[in-house]
């Protein structure tokens, strides 16, 4: 039997699907089966990723690509790939395209500057953006989000998230029960939902929260001089252990005064609201902590 | 100063007096008569109970049986109305909480700085792998990237800075193990994200 290399048995594969313009800008239309639960990988450098889920078992990519890119796919029922090839990788051209894809499928996406925007997906999410903005929303199963200095928002209630940046904002409106959110310098915001495990952290970016502790539950704040400004209803539940090596404590939370620090210095405060039952640890080297009541 | 020449000397230190210790030492020589004393004096007591019990046959006898459930019942009942008391009492504690590390690591400068030696040589490889690939990032983004880089290298030195004055606080320790975790995190996020 004669044998063709693999190189060679994907080209021959993807050849079919490109949309072959190459002079300027081309409307591309395209659909593929998956299954309900299938998984799509996605990698388009710059413009923007529209993924919408829906209750089909297919998949729906429509879109305009700039001049000399194309569009190849290829994979089956249980997962499939698309990727925007570009004429010039040094100077690629913006292709804007919108994907339908299975509820529950589960989703990769990659971009340079391409703004990714996700709704609809009750599946996984991988997102990668170099300096793009990465938005979801509704409940996926689990968010893993990263970027250089874009910024990431989230609003909704995925089972678990992970998301992180340099510089860019990483905010989330919603809950989940599992999250780690981390940045450099882009700020932290969190808001209106309920944590059992979660970890906050920047260096020098400011971290604001409003939400409630689930009662059993572990959550960090960490910074090294970004202000942490944390707001919890006065019947949530809380252990807090709060230090600061150089910055002030500020508590509005309960009648507990901050000490002075046990090395000399800087600010130490150990206070429950609520009976307590959610152990909330709190570390900042030099940026001011303020613990409030809110709602 | 900077951050790739503070712990070598220290180290080199460290190494320096641990290998001057002995590998082995003796133990004093009236060390195994006192261990051999504590071992032989609760045998000795528990003889004694086992020949109580034997020779009085107190599990037979109703009127003793009668006033051990009597003590049981008074003790019990006095221990919960010590413990209840005791809670209903609790204030919260003036003095602040021991703040106990949140992950099992270093807890002070000296085996802060063994720790400190391996991010640096980590986060010196992912630099130098990323300096390989940087030409596949845009220039913008290079920029962004070396700032957040400056920005986690000056809190790491302000923070080693503080740990210098003051080797043993835990709490700065904690904070440095995290911007030396942020820092590798960032350069293998960005290494990976420019290969592909």
């Amino acid at each position: 039997m004669k044998r063709i290399s693999l190189p060679f048995a994907v080209l021959a594969l993807l050849g079919p699907l490109a949309s072959g313009s190459v002079d300027a800008q081309t409307k591309a239309i395209r659909g593929q089966a998956l299954n309900p639960d299938g998984a799509i990988r996605i990698y388009s450098l710059v413009g923007t990723v529209r993924i919408v889920g829906w209750n089909r078992d297919s998949v729906a990519v429509r879109g305009v690509l700039g001049k000399g890119n194309s569009l190849h796919m290829g994979g089956g029922r249980t997962g499939m790939k698309m990727f925007v090839e570009g004429m010039n990788e040094r100077n690629p051209q913006p292709a804007h395209i919108e994907v339908s894809v299975p509820t529950r499928a589960k989703v990769w996406i990659k971009t340079a500057t391409a703004d990714v925007d996700v709704s609809g997906v009750t599946g996984s999410l991988d997102i990668y953006v170099v300096g793009g903005t990465i938005r979801v929303t509704g409940n996926p199963a689990d968010v893993n989000a990263e970027a250089i200095d874009g910024a990431i928002l989230i609003t909704g209630s995925p089972g678990w998230v992970r998301a992180k940046s340099a510089s860019g904002a990483v905010s989330l409106k919603g809950s989940s029960r599992d999250v780690t959110l981390s940045t450099v310098s882009g700020a932290i915001s969190v808001a209106g939902g309920r944590f059992e495990r979660a970890k906050f952290e920047t260096v020098t970016g400011n971290i604001g929260f409003g939400g409630v502790f689930e009662r059993g539950g572990a959550v960090n704040f960490d910074t090294h001089s970004g202000a942490i400004d944390l707001g919890i209803p006065g019947d949530a539940p809380g252990d807090f252990d709060v230090v600061s090596i150089a910055g002030p404590i500020t508590n509005k939370l309960t009648s507990q005064r901050p000490m002075a620090g046990r090395y000399g210095r800087g600010a130490e405060l150990s206070t429950s609201n609520a009976n307590g039952g959610t152990r909330i640890s709190i570390r900042s080297f030099k940026g001011p902590v303020t613990l409030r009541r809110i709602g | 100063m900077t951050e790739d020449n503070i712990d070598e000397e220290s180290l080199r230190d460290l190494l320096a007096r641990t290998s001057a210790l002995p590998r082995t030492i003796e133990p004093p020589a009236d060390a195994w008569t006192a261990i051999r004393a504590s071992i032989d004096k609760p045998e000795a007591q528990y003889a004694a109970r086992k020949s109580f019990w034997r020779t009085t046959n107190a599990r037979n006898n109703p009127a003793f049986l009668a006033a051990a459930a009597v003590l049981l019942v008074a003790g019990s009942s006095a221990i919960t109305a010590v413990v209840i008391g005791r809670q209903a009492n609790r204030q919260p504690s003036p003095v602040a909480a021991s703040v106990q590390p949140r992950a099992a690591g270093p807890g002070t400068l000296a085996e802060f700085t063994l720790v400190e030696n391996g991010y640096i040589r980590t986060a010196n490889q992912l630099a130098e792998v990323l300096r390989s690939e940087e030409s596949k990032l845009s220039p913008e983004t290079v920029t962004k990237l070396q700032e957040s880089l400056r920005i986690i290298d000056a809190a790491i030195l302000e923070a080693r800075n503080a740990l210098a004055a003051d080797p043993a606080n835990s709490a700065i320790v904690e904070m440095l193990s995290g911007s030396y975790e942020q820092k590798l995190d960032l350069l293998r996020r960005t290494t990976e994200m420019a290969r592909s």
